[in-house]
């Protein structure tokens, strides 16, 4: 009654919120004093070394990027994670493998394969395969296992999610074995081979196919904003993510839009199987699980729903799980560790993540 | 018309893929070699001119082109098909199945005949697995003959679908069995022990009876197996109230069987700390340990939604097993290697440390779980744990404070999975980190789900399926894990509420005193 | 004598760039009927959703019984007397229609989980009375015999009543209702006019109602509030309400609009 004009702003307020800002200041007192420990006091590594994690970290990052953003686009519009992500990528890890070994058998000489004679057209191929296959995946993935839900429960998508995710990996175990497959990239992109630059006293390589995932990976996401920002199917995924009934009511098909957005997803995954592959050089039936977890953080950590903000947390998250051991000062083998432990450090800080304010209670 | 067509081409595609698939994971081997053992004993007389393990080949594949066939005749909706669309969607759909098949038969038959060895790429596809499914014939001829054996079974399913589905002895089935039961149920002798609780106790007495009889009977390994298999119904009844009754996706549920094992390991073990503390001080500092992590991982987490739980406690788990893994902590939890001569319980001096004891000392703590679980169900938390499932938003309407609730539930769910790997780890006399991967969790879930979610005879009767049948069934162990993914998938398509759902308990009580709710003093509610 | 039982002060909500409750003034004496109408989409739902908790408004002070409600959690409002019904009813579908009153009376039973593994005699005491109590609202609401069925097998006028029960079980102070005979025929909403005039006259509850149907809104109110675009344009008797210019045209306009 009294001051009717006087408007107060109103934030949540509890002992929560405490205990976060205490957690927060005694986090980031350990942060700072254990840079400035290896950095100045003791420095562990010299700079070249530290260069050379960051590359690695940044490698990382844009393939968790890439995997990240499928899991913020399918999220944008269905609200829900699809867990079978990180499988699907392994499915079109595999499916770049099986391009490069045909391709190598394939003799073009005596003595030259196909593969080390035309290697861009090799790797070319090689993604193109990848994304085929992840795409169909997660076509079929939607459409068997998520379609037939849509209006259940929460609970029970996400279990047919985590359904699908097992089946996929122990269907790659048994198709495949347990065993794990070394990708025969083209000669010219020999894991390791690079450019070497000079840093202090040490030098620095940075790998063709370092550079090689870097440069495809930028490349799709350029590739995939023009599609979200510019097309008439973007458009209409933006419509649906927004409001899927309104949508429906303007003439755009939800379902069509749906199943466009995991084929995406799909693409997007199958490039980050192919670049894991090329980069790292293992594929097993197992290759997708960790960095789909991974890539989940990244995309939490950016604010799910969002895309630039998935890139943004992919890239970071490469770069602090490459520099966090040394950091921290713990063993390399503990480096998932920091990964799951930032997604659990997000979620009790910040879980609208860095760049977003996606979530709401009721936008389901 | 065109739609018998589509439906045809899609059910032979399926099935085709379908069928390629599971030669591909090489199951049409394992199971012709299952069905040869239960059909035949494994005898290696040929069967109508056909070598053994072709003939019990073929029998699997002649129930699969069937069901291709009824799944290509599916039904019009109002409307009765015709002979002649049911054999047209039928025969399309046998026809591809077979085409597809047959193609396959073709190129591996070819591949193999070229000389490559495929088992490089595929595992499965060994020499003598593509041998059984060219059933002895060259590439060719092995291709035609799926594409007209596959035609001809895809008929015979289409003629199937349509006399089950519109002769008239279907009706009089239905009507015939459900006559009989109600002549059942209301035969006054069935009434009389239904409704009298003495005889019910008298039931449930023997069933005691019989189950503490049993590990006497039952030999070494089957006590064992019988102990596994309790060892999940724990943990089923565990995740059963997380998931089941307060409807949070828990798959890091393995971290507190873990936390519980090594408690009890590290505690009683020689090494790597010689504290040999007795087994009995172990239990509940294992139980309360596996609750503080749960209240612990529970407190940033439980504000969020469901499917951020799933993911943290995910990670979570690999957390744990990375931990366990790592040779960091070798001086404390013993590294890769595990710790050996975990101790075992005993009682006045007497050790209850063989299968038979832990047979019982597992049903003690099945029962006393289930109890709990029943008392806890039946209370105001167990009706707020259920509002919460149903849905969360209405529930912090209602007055509940969600929060709280949902940590009580994961907390005491924990402390389960604790009880669990207590006994687990001392029955095992051993505790490594290879115990404690994500597979345990997606297990459990899987028993739970598809038991049925919030019941207790699903949960029990789910781990008895998915961890018992496995056991006798040796042979499929391969695709165990592959159709516990199918399984949630399928489940969740088909039936969410499980196979054992629970029953809603009756309250109402029944002609009470005053009939007319009207009066002054009948009115609810008001301010007193 | 007449106490105010909420009272909202520049209250206000947005998302993003849309202001879905702007500056609304409001304020409901204590044991009457009062209407929030408005066009679709003036943010009365929001309104509520304020009220109950579920959104922090960015501006403005509730007040319920001179307490305020901002910040609090929707499970503390809840406590403290304010019960809801929804639009699209929204009841535990799975439970039987007892469990969905039990559940309303959850914040007043006093059970432990530890006494409920011992099941105390007083957990027991408490159990019988909460049963009781159950058993008196499904009767009051006219749905006894139906206390074992499952919410989701219920008719739809019944699922509506048993939605009220469940408020009711909450011994509330207030009651929001909203949009209580949104699908009923107009015998059954005849009815339902009656019985929320019932539950102000037998139980005391004040309530806060949204509704479309106006033979509801002025047949039953005291006093109405009318929203558009988020913004107060009028409040008084039905009477005022009727012939205020500004809602007519509210009204009309976007009915015009809607005919174009």
């Amino acid at each position: 009654m009294q001051q009717k004009t006087a408007l107060h702003v109103h934030k949540p307020v509890g002992t929560y919120r405490y205990v976060q800002i205490i957690l927060g200041v005694f986090f980031s007192a350990y942060l700072l004093w254990r840079l400035y420990v290896v950095l100045i006091a003791h420095p562990a590594y010299g700079p070249d070394t530290w260069l050379r994690f960051t590359i690695d970290g940044v490698v990382l990052g844009s393939v968790y990027a890439l995997i990240a953003i499928g899991y913020t686009l399918v999220y944008g519009i269905l609200f829900m994670i699809n867990f079978a992500h990180g499988d699907v990528m392994m499915l079109g890890a595999f499916g770049g493998y099986f391009v490069f070994e045909a391709l190598g058998a394939y003799k073009v000489s005596s003595s030259l394969s196909f593969l080390n004679a035309y290697p861009v057209i090799s790797v070319i191929l090689a993604f193109l395969a990848g994304m085929a296959v992840s795409s169909t995946a997660g076509y079929f993935l939607e459409k068997i296992a998520y379609r037939p839900l849509r209006g259940a429960p929460r609970l029970v998508p996400l279990i047919s999610a985590v359904g699908a995710s097992i089946f996929l990996e122990n269907a790659a175990q048994l198709l495949f074995s347990t065993q794990r497959w070394d990708y025969t990239n083209p000669a010219v992109l020999n894991r390791g081979a690079g450019w070497n630059i000079h840093v202090g006293q040490g030098t620095v390589v940075v790998t063709y196919t370092g550079v090689l995932t870097i440069v495809v990976s930028v490349l799709i996401m350029i590739g995939l904003y023009l599609l979200v920002k510019r097309t008439r199917l973007g458009r209409a995924m933006r419509a649906v993510a927004e409001n899927k009934s309104t949508a429906a009511l303007m003439g755009v098909d939800v379902d069509g839009i749906i199943s466009r957005t995991f084929i995406i997803s799909g693409v997007l995954a199958g490039a980050a199987g192919v670049m894991w592959g090329i980069h790292l050089g293992l594929v097993y039936y197992y290759v997708g699980f960790i960095p789909g977890i991974k890539a989940f953080t990244a995309a939490v950590l950016g604010g799910i729903g969002s895309i630039p903000g998935a890139m943004l947390g992919g890239l970071f998250l490469g770069v602090v799980e490459s520099l966090g051991p040394a950091v921290l000062g713990i063993s390399f083998q503990l480096k998932d560790v920091i990964a799951f432990s930032i997604l659990v450090l997000v979620l009790v800080f910040r879980p609208t993540g860095i760049l977003g304010e996606v979530l709401s209670e009721e936008k389901v | 018309m065109t739609r018998h067509i589509r439906n045809g081409i899609n059910a032979g595609i399926i099935f085709g893929i379908v069928t390629i698939f599971l030669f591909m994971i090489g199951f049409t081997t394992t199971i012709s070699d299952l069905l040869g053992q239960l059909l035949r004993n494994g005898s290696s007389i040929a069967v109508m001119g056909f070598t053994p393990g072709i003939f019990d080949l073929l029998v699997f594949l002649f129930f699969i082109g069937m069901w291709a066939g009824i799944s290509g005749a599916k039904k019009t909706p109002d409307k009765i098909d015709t002979w002649g669309t049911v054999l047209l969607s039928s025969g399309i759909a046998g026809l591809l199945h077979g085409i597809l098949v047959g193609g396959l038969a073709l190129l591996v038959g070819s591949l193999l005949q070229a000389g490559v060895t495929m088992t490089v790429y595929f595992a499965q596809l060994l020499p003598d697995a593509i041998h059984l499914f060219l059933i002895g014939l060259n590439a060719t001829s092995a291709g035609s003959f799926y594409v007209i054996f596959f035609l001809i079974t895809g008929l015979i399913g289409g003629v199937v679908a349509r006399t089950i589905r519109y002769g008239s002895w279907r009706q009089n089935l239905t009507a015939w069995s459900k006559n009989k039961w109600q002549a059942f149920t209301a035969w006054p002798q069935y009434q009389r022990i239904r409704h009298n609780k003495l005889n019910l106790f008298v039931v449930y007495g023997l069933l005691i009876l019989i189950v503490f009889l049993l590990p006497q009977v039952l030999g070494q390994y089957w006590n064992y197996t019988v102990g596994t298999v309790g060892i999940y119904v724990l943990l089923g009844l565990g995740l059963n109230i997380v998931v089941g009754l307060a409807g949070m996706l828990d798959l890091g549920y393995v971290a507190f069987f873990a936390i519980g094992a090594y408690t009890v390991a590290l505690l009683t073990a020689p090494a790597p700390h010689h504290l040999m503390w007795n087994f009995w001080v172990t239990v509940p500092i294992g139980i309360l340990l596996a609750a503080f992590a749960g209240i612990v991982l529970g407190i940033p987490v439980l504000r969020l939604r469901g499917d951020y739980l799933a993911i943290v406690t995910l990670g979570f788990g690999q957390i744990i097993a990375v931990l366990l893994h790592s040779d960091e902590l070798t001086a404390f939890t013993g590294g890769p290697r595990g710790v050996a001569a975990v101790g075992g319980p005993s009682l006045f001096g007497i050790s209850l440390g063989t299968p038979e004891g832990f047979v019982y000392l597992i049903l003690l703590a099945v029962i006393l779980v289930i109890f709990v679980t029943i008392r806890l169900r039946n209370s105001r938390v167990g009706r707020a744990w259920e509002a919460i499932r149903e849905d969360e938003t209405v529930a912090r309407a209602m007055g509940i404070n969600t929060w709280s609730h949902k940590l009580l539930a994961f907390a005491i769910g924990a402390s389960f999975a604790g009880l669990g790997g207590v006994i687990f780890a001392s029955r095992n006399q051993f505790t490594g980190p290879e115990d404690y991967n994500l597979m345990v969790s997606f297990n459990v879930l899987a028993s739970v789900i598809v038991g049925g979610m919030g019941s207790i005879p699903g949960v029990i009767g789910g781990a008895f399926t998915l961890k018992g049948l496995p056991e006798v069934l040796r042979e499929l162990e391969n695709y165990r894990v592959l159709a516990f993914g199918a399984l949630l998938v399928v489940m969740m398509l088909i039936r969410p509420e499980g196979l054992l759902p629970t029953s809603r308990r009756k309250m109402e009580i029944k002609e009470l005193h005053d009939p007319d709710g009207k009066e002054a003093g009948e009115t609810p509610g008001g301010k007193s | 004598m007449d106490n105010i039982a909420l009272e909202t002060i520049g209250l206000s909500k947005r998302f993003g760039g849309l202001i879905a409750v702007n500056a609304v003034d409001l304020s409901i004496r204590e044991k009457s009927i009062f209407s929030v109408i408005g066009p679709n989409g003036a943010g009365k739902t929001t309104f509520y959703n304020c009220i109950t908790g579920f959104y922090a408004p960015e501006a403005g002070e509730i007040l319920f019984f001179n307490k305020s409600l901002v910040g609090l959690s929707p499970d503390r409002i809840a406590q403290m007397g304010i019960a809801r019904t929804y639009q699209n009813i929204r009841l535990f579908a799975n439970m039987t229609t007892l469990e969905n009153i039990l559940i309303g009376q959850h914040h007043l039973l006093k059970t432990s989980w530890v006494e409920a593994i011992l099941q105390t005699p007083r957990m027991r005491r408490e159990e019988a009375d909460a049963l009781n109590e159950a058993m008196r609202l499904l009767r009051f609401v006219g749905l006894s015999g139906m206390g074992d069925q499952v919410a989701r097998n219920l008719p739809y006028g019944a699922q509506r009543r048993l939605e009220v029960a469940r408020a009711l079980a909450l011994k509330p102070s207030m009651l929001l209702l909203d949009e209580p005979t949104a699908g009923m025929n107009p015998n059954e909403t005849m009815e339902m006019m009656r019985f929320i005039q019932r539950l102000r006259d037998e139980l005391e509850i004040t309530i806060l109602l949204i509704e479309h149907d106006m033979r509801v809104v002025m047949g039953i109110s005291e006093q109405i509030a009318v929203l558009d675009y988020g913004v107060k344009i009028a409040e008084g008797t039905p009477r005022e309400i009727q012939g205020n210019a500004q809602v007519i045209e509210a009204y009309l306009g976007r009915a015009a609009t809607a005919a174009a």
